[in-house]
C-alpha cells in the first residue's frame, strides 16, 4: 500500500476528520456528470421498481397490515424475531469476521494463506446448501448430532439460523476489516506500546477504536443481509417466522402482493434505523489513519492472551466452513446424503449435461456483466458520499443500500411491474421493457439490473469504510494541482482504496451469481438461471443434483475471484496506484 | 496531458447519459417493443409442477403440434404475484399446474380468461371450474408419509388415520407445512373441518392436540415429506405422490398411507392467461394437456398424480381413488374461509407451547 505514517509523525497522528469544506464545484463539469449518471442509474435500479412496489403497499390491503404491525401480537412477534435475528447475527458475525481479520494481520501462525481462502470460501454460498449441509451434519438425525454424539438436536429456530447466517455473511466483515487493518498505522500501536501500554492495553483502546467504522459498517451490513434473507429461514426457520418469509408467505401462499409488499415496508424500519445511527453517531469517529505520508512496518502480536483465543475462534469457524462445504461437495457425490451414502457420478453427469450446462453459462455471462458495473459503482457512490456531496449524501448512500435492504421476492416483483412495459413518464417512454421473455436479449438486461442492484451496497459499505480512514488532504492535493474530480477520482482515489474495489468485486460476483429471490419474478424461458435451477432440484427432492450444482456453482465463482486477485492485485495494475 | 486522461471517463459518462436520454422518445413514435413474442407458432408456459416435467411436456407437445413451447418454472403463488405484476403486458399464455385454488386467486385478480375446451367433456365435473376458468388436468390425495426406520425405533406402526397422529409417542414427531404458506397444508386443515361438519371449534381442538405432536410448520407443501425421508421426522403429512416420489429419489424406507376418517385432494389445474401473446396456440396447449396423450407423460418423468382423463393410464405407484375415502372437497368454499381460518391458525396454534 501506498500510505502510512513515520513513526515521528505517530503520536497525534490519528486526527479526527475534519470534514473539508467539501468542494461543490459546480464548475467542474466531471462531477456534475458523474452525479447525475449515478443518480440516474440509482433511480432505474432501485428507485423505480421499489416506487411501484410500494405504491402497491400503501393500498387498502397492505395499509390493514403495516397498520397492525404493531397491534397484532402476531405481527409483533414477527417484528421482534427479525429484529433479534439481525442483531444477533450482526453482532456475532462481525466479532467473528474481525478475530479472524485480526489474526491474518496481526499474527504469526502456520497456514495463514489456506486460512484465510478458507474464510472467503462463505462469500459463495447458493441458497439452501449451507442450510440443507448443516441439517446433515447437525440436525435430529445428523451425521454429527445423532451420528457421533447419538443426541437429538433441534437446530429449527433462532439457533440454527444464527449459527448458518453468521457463517454466511462473517466474510463480508472479515474481508472489510483485513482491508482496513492492513491500513491501519503500525507506528501508533508502537507508540502506545513505547508509552508503556500492554499489547491487550494496546489493542483495546488502539486498534479497536481506529476500526470504528469498518465495525460499524459491517454490522449495518450484516444486519441488513440478515433480516432480508429468506433462503435460509425458508429451510431451518421451524416456526421461527420473520419479515422476510413472512411477505414471502403473504405473497405465494396468500395471493396477496400487497400485503408481501407491506411487510417489506415494514422490514425497511429497522434497516433504516440502525443505517441512521450507523451515519449519525458513528460518523463523527471516523479516525484518518492514511494520510499519504511514508510508514513503517506492522508488528506481529505475539502475546497470548490475544493469540490464543484469536486463534481458538479462527480455526474454529474455519473447521466449521471446511466441514459444511465439504458437507455439500460430497453431497453431490453420493446418492442422499446421510441415507444413501453410495458413491455415484450420476449427479454431476445430470448436471453437467443439458440445461445445467446452459443454466451455468447464461448464469455465469450475467454475473460477468454485472460484476465490473457493480463494484465500480459501489466505490463511486462511496467517494460521492464520503468526499464530494453535502446534504444529499445520506440519502444517495440509504438508496445505494435498499437493493439489499429489501427482501429479494419484493424487488423481483418491483421489476416486473416496473419493467416488463416500457418506462413511461410524464407522457414520454425513456426506455423499452427490459424484463420478461419478449424484451430485448430475452429479459437479461433487468437480470443483469437486478444483479448490480443486489451486489451493489457490500461494495458500497466497504468502500466508504476505506475512504473513512483516508485523509481527504490527499484528493485535495490533487484537486489543488489542477486534476478534475474524474481525474481524481480514477488515478487517486480508486488506487487507494483497491483492497475496497476488490472486495466489492468479489462480493458482486459471488451475489449475483447466488442471487435467487428475485429471479423467480424475471427469469424467462430464454435465460435459465442456476439458483433457480438448483430451486427446482431442491424441491424435487434430489439434493444430489442440488448439491452438485452448488458445488459447481461455488468452483465457478472461486475461480472468478481468484483471476480477480491476480489481476487487481498485480504489479502491474498496482504500479498504477504508486506512480 | 492530465486532461486527455480525464477525457475517456468522462466520455463515457456522457456517452451513457446520451444514451439515457436518447431512449426518451415520444410514446407514440417509440413503439419499438411491442408484441416480439406474438410471432406465430409459439406458446409461453407457466409451470408449476417439477422441472423435468414440464421439460417434457413443452416437448412432447411441440413435437404433437409442431408449436414451439417454452416455459419458465415457479411457484404457483409465485405464478399468480408474476402474472399480477406483468398485468398489463402478460408474457404468459398459459398457467399449468398447482391446485386449482391459485387459479381461483388467478381469476379473481383478472388475470385468466374463461375456455372451455371441446376436451374437457371428458373431464368429470368435479375436477374442473363450473364457471370454465380452469380445468384439471391430475388429482393429488392427501396421505401420510412415514419413515419406517424412525417408526421402528419409535415403536408406532404408520398412521392410519387422523386419530393417529396424535399418539404421544410420536411427539414432536410429525411435520407438516403452515396452512398459510401452503395449499397443501390448507388442504389438511379444510379436511379436518369437512370431517368435523365445519364446525371450527372442533377442528380447531384437532389442530391444537396435533400441534404438540409438530416439530415444525414447514414453509413448502412437499417439504414434510423430505424431512421424514431424512429422518428428521417420523411422519410427513403431504400429497400422497409428492412421498412416491421422494421414494423414488432414493428415500426408500418412506411409506405411503391414508386417513381411513377421509381425506382431502387438490386439483392441479390449467388455465388460459388472459391477454397473452398467443391466445391461439394457448388453446391448442389446454386442449392438448386434457388429452391421455399429455397425462400419460407425468409417470414417465416421476410424477404420481392421478390423471383427470379417464383414458389415461393408472400406474401401480398412482393412489387408486376407489380405495382411498376421500372427503367432499368444496374448492370454492375452502377458498372464502382462508383467510379467517389461517389467521385463526396463525393466532391460536402456532404461538401455543408445545
Amino acid at each position: 500500500m501506498t500510505t502510512l505514517l513515520t513513526p515521528a509523525a505517530a503520536p497525534g497522528a490519528a486526527t479526527k476528520t475534519s470534514r473539508p469544506p467539501a468542494r461543490r464545484t459546480t464548475r467542474d463539469l466531471s462531477l456534475v456528470v458523474i452525479v447525475t449518471v449515478v443518480s440516474l442509474i440509482l433511480a432505474a435500479i432501485v428507485g423505480l421498481p421499489l416506487l411501484r412496489i410500494f405504491s402497491v403497499a400503501f393500498a387498502p390491503e397492505g395499509w390493514e397490515v403495516v397498520s397492525s404491525m404493531l397491534t397484532s401480537p402476531v405481527n409483533r412477534r414477527i417484528l421482534w424475531n427479525t429484529v433479534q435475528l439481525g442483531v444477533l447475527v450482526a453482532v456475532i458475525g462481525t466479532a467473528v469476521g474481525f478475530v479472524l481479520a485480526y489474526a491474518q494481520v496481526r499474527l504469526k501462525f502456520r497456514g495463514k494463506r489456506i486460512l484465510h481462502l478458507i474464510a472467503l470460501i462463505p462469500i459463495v454460498s447458493p441458497p439452501f446448501a449451507i442450510a440443507t449441509a448443516t441439517i446433515s451434519l447437525f440436525g435430529r438425525n445428523g451425521l454429527i448430532t445423532n451420528g457421533l454424539l447419538g443426541i437429538q438436536s433441534d437446530i429449527y429456530g433462532l439457533n440454527g439460523l444464527t449459527m448458518v447466517l453468521v457463517i454466511s455473511f462473517f466474510p463480508v466483515a472479515y474481508m472489510n476489516l483485513k482491508g482496513m487493518l492492513e491500513s491501519l498505522d503500525p507506528s501508533l500501536d508502537e507508540a502506545s506500546a513505547n508509552l508503556g501500554a500492554s499489547k491487550l492495553r494496546t489493542f483495546l483502546t488502539v486498534t479497536v477504536p481506529m476500526l470504528i467504522p469498518g465495525i460499524a459498517g459491517s454490522v449495518l451490513l450484516l444486519f441488513v443481509e440478515s433480516i432480508s434473507d429468506l433462503g435460509n429461514p425458508l429451510v431451518l426457520g421451524g416456526d421461527y417466522t420473520v419479515l422476510a418469509s413472512r411477505a414471502y408467505i403473504a405473497i405465494t401462499g396468500e395471493y396477496s402482493v400487497a400485503s408481501g409488499a407491506a411487510y417489506s415496508v415494514v422490514l425497511l424500519v429497522p434497516a433504516l434505523s440502525v443505517f441512521l445511527i450507523q451515519r449519525y453517531w458513528v460518523g463523527r469517529k471516523n479516525v484518518v489513519t492514511v494520510t499519504g505520508k511514508p510508514t513503517g512496518t506492522t508488528q506481529l502480536i505475539t502475546s497470548p492472551v490475544l493469540r490464543i483465543p484469536a486463534l481458538a475462534v479462527t480455526f474454529l469457524t474455519c473447521g466449521l466452513v471446511v466441514l459444511l462445504y465439504l458437507t455439500v461437495l460430497g453431497g453431490g457425490f453420493v446418492k442422499i446424503l446421510g441415507v444413501n451414502n453410495e458413491f455415484t457420478w450420476s449427479h454431476f453427469q445430470f448436471v453437467l449435461s443439458g440445461i445445467g450446462s446452459d443454466a451455468m453459462f447464461t448464469t455465469t455471462t450475467l454475473a460477468l456483466i454485472a460484476t465490473p458495473i457493480a463494484g465500480l459503482l459501489g466505490m463511486l457512490i462511496a467517494w460521492l458520499v464520503v468526499r464530494k456531496l453535502k446534504r444529499t449524501a445520506g440519502l444517495m448512500d440509504f438508496v445505494g443500500m435498499l437493493g439489499l435492504a429489501v427482501p429479494g421476492t419484493v424487488i423481483g416483483i418491483g421489476y416486473a411491474i416496473a419493467f416488463n412495459t416500457p418506462t413511461v413518464i410524464a407522457g414520454r417512454q425513456w426506455f423499452p421493457a427490459v424484463a420478461g421473455g419478449s424484451a430485448m436479449f430475452g429479459g437479461a438486461v433487468a437480470i443483469i439490473m437486478v444483479f448490480v442492484a443486489r451486489s451493489l451496497p457490500s461494495g458500497q459499505r466497504s468502500g466508504i469504510s476505506a475512504l473513512g480512514q483516508i485523509s481527504p488532504a490527499i484528493d485535495e492535493a490533487s484537486t489543488s494541482l489542477g486534476a478534475s474530480a474524474a481525474t481524481t477520482f480514477r488515478r487517486v482515489t480508486l488506487p487507494l482504496i483497491r483492497p475496497a474495489l476488490l472486495a466489492g468485486l468479489t462480493y458482486a460476483f459471488a451475489r449475483s451469481m447466488t442471487t435467487l429471490s428475485p429471479i423467480i419474478f424475471i427469469t424467462t424461458p430464454q435465460t435459465k438461471i442456476m439458483t433457480s435451477q438448483i430451486l427446482a432440484e431442491v424441491d424435487a427432492g434430489r439434493f444430489g443434483n442440488a448439491f452438485a450444482y452448488c458445488s459447481i456453482l461455488i468452483l465457478i465463482v472461486l475461480g472468478v475471484i481468484g483471476l480477480l486477485n491476480l489481476a487487481l492485485l498485480h504489479p502491474s495494475f498496482r504500479g498504477v496506484g504508486r506512480r | 496531458m492530465r486532461r486527455t486522461q480525464m477525457l475517456p471517463l468522462a466520455a463515457a459518462s456522457l456517452l451513457a447519459a446520451a444514451a439515457l436520454g436518447g431512449c426518451a422518445v415520444d410514446q407514440n413514435t417509440g413503439a419499438s417493443s411491442t408484441g416480439s413474442g406474438a410471432a406465430s407458432g409459439s406458446v409461453v408456459i407457466a409451470c408449476t409442477p417439477q422441472e423435468e416435467q414440464c421439460q417434457a411436456m413443452a416437448a412432447a407437445f411441440t413435437k404433437a403440434t409442431g408449436i414451439k413451447a417454452t416455459y419458465v418454472r415457479l411457484s404457483s403463488g409465485e405464478a399468480v404475484a408474476r402474472l399480477g405484476s406483468a398485468k398489463s403486458k402478460p408474457e404468459f399464455d398459459v398457467m399449468y399446474g398447482g391446485p386449482s385454488d391459485g387459479h381461483v386467486a388467478a381469476s379473481k385478480g383478472d388475470l385468466i380468461e374463461k375456455y372451455v375446451s371441446p376436451n374437457a367433456a371428458k373431464i368429470p365435473d368435479k375436477y374442473k371450474a363450473a364457471d370454465g376458468t380452469w380445468t384439471g388436468t391430475y388429482v393429488g390425495a392427501l396421505g401420510f408419509c412415514s419413515n419406517t426406520e424412525v417408526l421402528a425405533k419409535l415403536g408406532v406402526a404408520a398412521p392410519t388415520s387422523w386419530e393417529a397422529l396424535l399418539d404421544p409417542k410420536l411427539a414432536k414427531n410429525v411435520a407438516i407445512a403452515h396452512p398459510s404458506t401452503s395449499g397443501t397444508s390448507y388442504t389438511a386443515v379444510w379436511t379436518q373441518m369437512v370431517l368435523n361438519s365445519m364446525d371450527e371449534t372442533k377442528t380447531f381442538d384437532y389442530l391444537k392436540k396435533l400441534h404438540s405432536n409438530v416439530l415444525q410448520y414447514a414453509k413448502t407443501g412437499a417439504a414434510p415429506g423430505q424431512m421424514a425421508g431424512r429422518g428428521e421426522v417420523a411422519v410427513g403429512v403431504v400429497f400422497s405422490h409428492d412421498c412416491v416420489k421422494y421414494q423414488k429419489e432414493g428415500f426408500t424406507m418412506l411409506k405411503t398411507t391414508f386417513p381411513s376418517e377421509g381425506t382431502g385432494y387438490e386439483v392441479g389445474a390449467v388455465s388460459l392467461v388472459k391477454g397473452g401473446p398467443n391466445p391461439a396456440n394457448g388453446k391448442k396447449f389446454i386442449d392438448w394437456t386434457l388429452t391421455a396423450d399429455h397425462q400419460n407423460i407425468g409417470p414417465t418423468v416421476g410424477s404420481f398424480q392421478i390423471p383427470t382423463n379417464p383414458d389415461a393410464k393408472i400406474t401401480d405407484e398412482m393412489v387408486k381413488l376407489d380405495q382411498v375415502k376421500l372427503v367432499a372437497y368444496d374448492s370454492i368454499a375452502a377458498g372464502e374461509k382462508k383467510k379467517a381460518l389461517t389467521a385463526r391458525f396463525d393466532a391460536e396454534v402456532a404461538p401455543a407451547p408445545k
